[in-house]
């Protein structure tokens, strides 16, 4: 689906760390931190956000959220204490406006295996 | 030059005794998140250990006890280098914290008006603000939480006392980058700028007036 480029919505994506005492997978950590978000703010809160879980590897990823909402997705990914049973934290590594972006300059590897 | 390029601390740090993670590998994963020091509540470590550099450990006192004897209590470590540190109770207990001077942080008061804003400004206590619990609860408790620190948030504006931000950590994945924790802040209406000062500026107050050279406000030695 194309649009004009004056009406795309725009983005911001975080490169975030994951520590934790287990292997998170891809789908715990998507869903995990959808639950967060409309938690925190709420259906109508959750889809001004636009969040996406780009890429993931069991330890770095990136998150997709709106440009305005940057805060709020910072918060939600802060208040992610634990998933599936297991202790978690995430440290926010950077944000960014393209993806290629949050990876060269913040995550530095390519990120290939899919847990 | 950003207005994250300061230097941070969090001042409530609980370490369980004989958790996995020793003081050494906490606080180099403190220093990772980008903290500058932190204060171990109620540790009896005599030897920290290998801390890295450019990192401060300093150790802290909670006080807690019947409302009758907090005046004593905290008299007995006045004196002290250590911080010392109420988490807020009851009206009574509050009251009774706040109108001795020489404690350092109330935290997290649930019952907080302007009559104890006073005392507190007086006594120049700083306030607290426990972002643990928010990280932690869900649902109607973090509801209430939240609502608690937009009414200390507003004393503490009304009034200029200090505020201080703290995650509440007792283990390495407890931990939240400033930048985070400023976030948080933002879910009850701190702005970034006081976030930065509750991490930076208040605890940085906190130490100069711990420090040995300190004899009271407005005098030095020169």
């Amino acid at each position: 689906m194309s649009s004009l480029p004056t009406l795309r919505d725009k983005k911001r994506y975080i490169a975030f760390e994951l520590t934790s005492e287990q292997t998170i997978t891809r789908q715990e950590m998507g869903e995990e931190t959808m639950n967060s978000i409309c938690s925190l703010f709420g259906d109508t809160g959750a889809s001004e956000i636009n969040f996406g879980l780009m890429s993931y590897d069991g330890r770095y990823g990136i998150i997709r959220c709106a440009r305005d909402s940057t805060t709020e997705t910072r918060a939600a990914l802060a208040c992610i204490n634990k998933i599936r049973g297991s202790r978690v934290s995430i440290l926010v590594l950077g944000i960014s406006g393209t993806i290629k972006g949050a990876m060269e300059k913040f995550i530095q590897q390519p990120l290939n295996k899919e847990p | 030059m950003s207005l994250f390029d300061a230097r941070f601390y969090d001042f409530n740090v609980h370490l369980v005794p004989d958790s996995q993670d020793s003081l050494a590998m906490f606080a180099s994963e403190a220093k990772k998140y980008g903290y500058s020091g932190i204060a171990i509540l109620n540790s009896k470590t005599g030897n920290p250990g290998n801390i890295p550099e450019n990192f401060s450990v300093h150790s802290a006192v909670e006080v807690s006890c019947k409302p009758s004897k907090i005046r004593d209590e905290i008299k007995r470590y006045r004196g002290s280098a250590e911080i010392l540190v109420a988490r807020g109770g009851d009206e009574e207990f509050n009251r009774a914290a706040v109108e001795t001077a020489g404690l350092d942080i109330l935290l997290q008061p649930a019952k907080f008006n302007h009559v104890l804003a006073k005392a507190a400004y007086d006594n120049s206590i700083a306030i607290g603000f426990n972002l643990g619990s928010l990280i932690r609860l869900r649902g109607e408790a973090r509801i209430r939480e939240l609502r608690t620190m937009r009414a200390n948030l507003k004393y503490a504006r009304k009034y200029g006392l200090a505020m201080l931000l703290t995650g509440a950590p007792s283990s390495r994945y407890d931990i939240r980058s400033p930048r985070e924790m400023a976030a948080l802040a933002s879910l009850f209406g701190m702005t970034g700028e006081e976030a930065v000062g509750a991490m930076s500026a208040a605890p940085l107050d906190i130490l100069r007036r711990k420090s040995p050279d300190y004899i009271q406000e407005g005098i030095e030695i020169i």
